[in-house]
């Protein structure tokens, strides 16, 4: 037979030995995938913080958004399924574990977005210890995003000029303003975020959202 | 090899199909070198005569496991990107038994198939068509045997978390189940070429 006229066992034998061994300081030689190091500058993080430098609200991110900022990345890191239902237009979608291996550009600006803002303030951690300078996140996260640029409250005192600019905008959206008589009836987005439990809030919203669209 | 370079964009669709093609072709040629081509040789697994095809696909597991080991301990692989198959625990094991009885029948696999038409062999065409039909049966059948095929799904699911074991002992234990699998198999070739002899004798 050909195939075995052809046999050279040094070369077979030389194989099983590499095999062998490779197999054998395999089982000593710990996980095959490495921890993904980052640093961080700590003094700076601190100031960047303390200085509010570390998010944008939803009516910034809004004007980014539209005004097409050059390189901006708006990530979503909620769930698969909270996405499809809705998500801010343009976002993708990345995986909080995904954070810490994504390939990144360190030209772009990248604004993080959750449910609330916890997630996404700790995703924005991992990309500044990966080494991103323009990171943001949503400091009052989805929520923010439905009731400043979606479903804004604005008093009928607020001056005309300011009342125009946030319809063009949530217009811009597909989103609705609606005016209320008193400032006093209006509750900051940080005093919902405080009291009510959001969960549900924003099912709604998104549910009301989406009836309108059809 | 593909794959880094067409993710991180070193080169479009077009130039991955090129690649495609030119692995497709590298890939059929060392088939058709190992006598893969050959029906009567690979259909020899079957009756225990000639387990080249065991020994090809353990060589190619080990290899394989050993390279991405070895590189993604050394840094130079993610792991962690590597495409892992989803497992579907019952459909696999049934489609397993239709692949091995078409395999057994026909003498051929769906690679095989396309490198024995290639070097012109008809039972390498009838089979392609008879894959193409399976795949046109199995389509149209899906309503029927989809909800089947979806079951006891796993998901991306590893022998290292199947067993609840670190991945350097899988590898370990894989390697020495492939000796173990390299030595049966030259036992078994040996054995079914002794009694040839005797039966020369009585003819």
């Amino acid at each position: 037979m050909t195939a075995d006229a052809r046999r050279r066992p040094g070369i077979e034998r030389a194989l099983a030995a590499v095999a062998v061994i490779g197999g054998v300081l395999a089982v000593v030689a710990g996980s095959p995938t490495r921890p993904t190091r980052g640093s961080v500058d700590v003094t700076e993080l601190a100031r960047i913080v303390e200085h509010e430098e570390d998010h944008v609200t939803a009516v910034e991110l809004a004007r980014w958004i539209r005004d097409d900022k050059p390189r901006l990345r708006v990530l979503d890191i909620r769930a698969d399924s909270e996405f499809d239902d809705f998500h801010i237009p343009g976002a993708t979608r990345v995986p909080l574990a995904e954070i810490a291996r994504m390939p990144l550009d360190s030209a772009a600006t990248y604004v993080l977005y959750s449910e609330g803002g916890t997630h996404a303030a700790q995703g924005w951690f991992l990309l500044r210890a990966r080494g991103v300078k323009n990171v943001f996140f949503l400091r009052g996260g989805l929520y923010e995003w439905l009731e400043q640029v979606m479903n804004p409250h604005v008093a009928s005192m607020t001056p005309q000029a300011q009342r125009d600019s946030i319809r063009s905008l949530t217009l811009w959206f597909g989103g609705k303003m609606t005016v209320v008589d008193s400032a006093s009836t209006v509750p900051s987005a940080l005093d919902r975020e405080l009291s009510a439990p959001h969960k549900s809030d924003a099912r709604e919203s998104i549910r009301k959202i989406r009836r309108r669209a059809c | 090899m593909m794959a880094p370079l067409y993710e991180f964009g070193r080169f479009g669709d077009s130039a991955s199909l090129v690649v495609a093609v030119l692995l497709g072709i590298a890939f059929g040629w060392f088939l058709e070198q190992g006598g893969m081509g050959n029906a009567r040789k690979l259909s020899g697994q079957f009756y225990f005569t000639d387990l080249s095809v065991l020994k090809l696909m353990f060589s190619a597991i080990v290899t394989a496991m050993l390279g991405l080991f070895w590189l993604s301990w050394a840094g130079l692989l993610d792991l962690s990107r590597v495409y892992v198959p989803e497992t579907f625990i019952a459909p696999q094991i049934v489609g397993g038994l239709v692949f091995g009885a078409g395999f057994a029948t026909g003498g051929l696999c769906p690679g095989t198939s396309c490198v024995a038409a290639a070097t012109g062999r008809k039972d390498g065409f009838a089979l392609i068509a008879g894959m193409l039909a399976g795949v046109f049966v199995f389509g149209e059948a899906f309503p029927a045997i989809g909800h089947f095929a979806d079951s006891t799904a796993r998901g991306a699911w590893t022998l290292p978390q199947a067993f609840g074991l670190s991945y350097g002992t899988i590898v370990g234990g894989v390697v020495a189940v492939a000796l173990g699998a390299f030595a049966g198999a030259e036992w078994l070739e040996r054995r079914a070429e002794r009694p040839a002899r005797p039966m020369k004798v009585v003819a």
